[in-house]
């Protein structure tokens, strides 16, 4: 069967994944430190600190979806067009609401 | 593939193809499925934080942001459901490694630790309400329950939606039709991280900053 042929290959594939999962997971541990140390520690000019913030979360869910959702633009294109469509009309409606008050 | 071929298929224990939760039209629905359901989901969460940003000042002369949250509780919250984003897609890795003992150990891992960051939640809410911080006490206190307690309702879905498939993993084994459905669950699991992302950023960070 083809699919006994393909077994040992794919099980070294999973073994590198692992590692590349570990460390989009290391990349992910600094910008949590870097968004506290942020706040904690003063680092930036204080009207810099809510940017800063907002474009580390942003990195570290791009980084989510691009390596632990396995969302990739050219094999799954319908998928990644659903899921920005939806972040986008769900960033409006943020901003929509924040700007009511 | 045919009912009938599946049946087959998990009797026989033949090998998996290398990504058996895309093998299926089946299962490559549920998956396009749960990518509908997350980009609705952003959206509900979205009206949620907008919700709270708008509303977050109307304290009613109870505690403030800045007076309740603390930054370590936050912290660990974070640590803990972070690592659980890392041990669902290990997960993932097992199952793509056709290893049910691997998938049992990461996703038994995964579902400890989201036990354990609802734990932390509840904790977290008894502390406020004791410091007067309650859901009907002001707007901000309302806009707060509503968004952490969504979030922590999803939480509580995800780790019975696991623990569930855990169970029928240990009866069934890694079949054509129980791996989209781990591989969909890790994805819900990856967002409910990625909403977390949010929360300590918008709620918490930005709410000890003003």
């Amino acid at each position: 069967m083809e699919t006994n042929v393909q077994h040992q290959p794919n099980q070294s594939v999973s073994e590198d994944r692992s590692m590349k999962y570990v460390l989009s997971f290391v990349w992910m541990l600094l910008l949590t430190g870097a968004s506290f140390a942020i706040v904690t520690m003063h680092l930036v000019p204080e009207n810099m600190v809510i940017p800063a913030l907002l474009i580390l979360a942003m990195l570290q869910v791009l980084l989510q979806f691009f390596t632990f959702m396995h969302l990739d633009f050219k094999k799954s294109r319908l998928t990644a067009v659903f899921t920005f469509s939806g972040i986008a009309i769900g960033f409006i409606c943020a901003i929509a609401l924040w700007l009511i008050s | 593939m045919s009912s009938a071929e599946l049946h087959h298929h998990a009797q026989t224990s033949a090998p998996l193809p290398p990504h058996p939760e895309k093998a299926t039209l089946e299962g490559r629905n549920k998956i396009l499925g749960i990518w509908l359901l997350i980009g609705a989901e952003t959206v509900l969460f979205a009206c949620l934080f907008g919700t709270y940003l708008a509303l977050r000042g109307s304290n009613m002369n109870g505690p403030t942001t800045e007076e309740l949250f603390q930054i370590p509780m936050v912290a660990a919250a974070t640590l803990i459901l972070l690592t659980s984003s890392l041990t669902s897609v290990l997960g993932v890795v097992g199952m793509h490694q056709n290893n049910v003992k691997k998938v049992q150990l990461w996703f038994g891992i995964t579902v400890l630790l989201g036990a354990a960051f609802l734990g932390l939640e509840i904790y977290e809410f008894i502390e406020y309400v004791h410091e007067g911080h309650t859901f009907t006490g002001s707007a901000f206190g309302s806009a707060f329950y509503t968004l952490i307690g969504t979030h922590g309702s999803h939480v509580l879905f995800g780790i019975t939606w696991i623990s569930s498939l855990m169970i029928q993993v240990a009866r069934r084994g890694l079949t054509l039709e129980t791996t989209p459905k781990l591989f969909v669950a890790s994805l819900y699991w990856h967002f409910v991280d990625v909403v977390w992302v949010f929360i300590f950023t918008v709620v918490y960070l930005m709410g000890k900053v003003g």
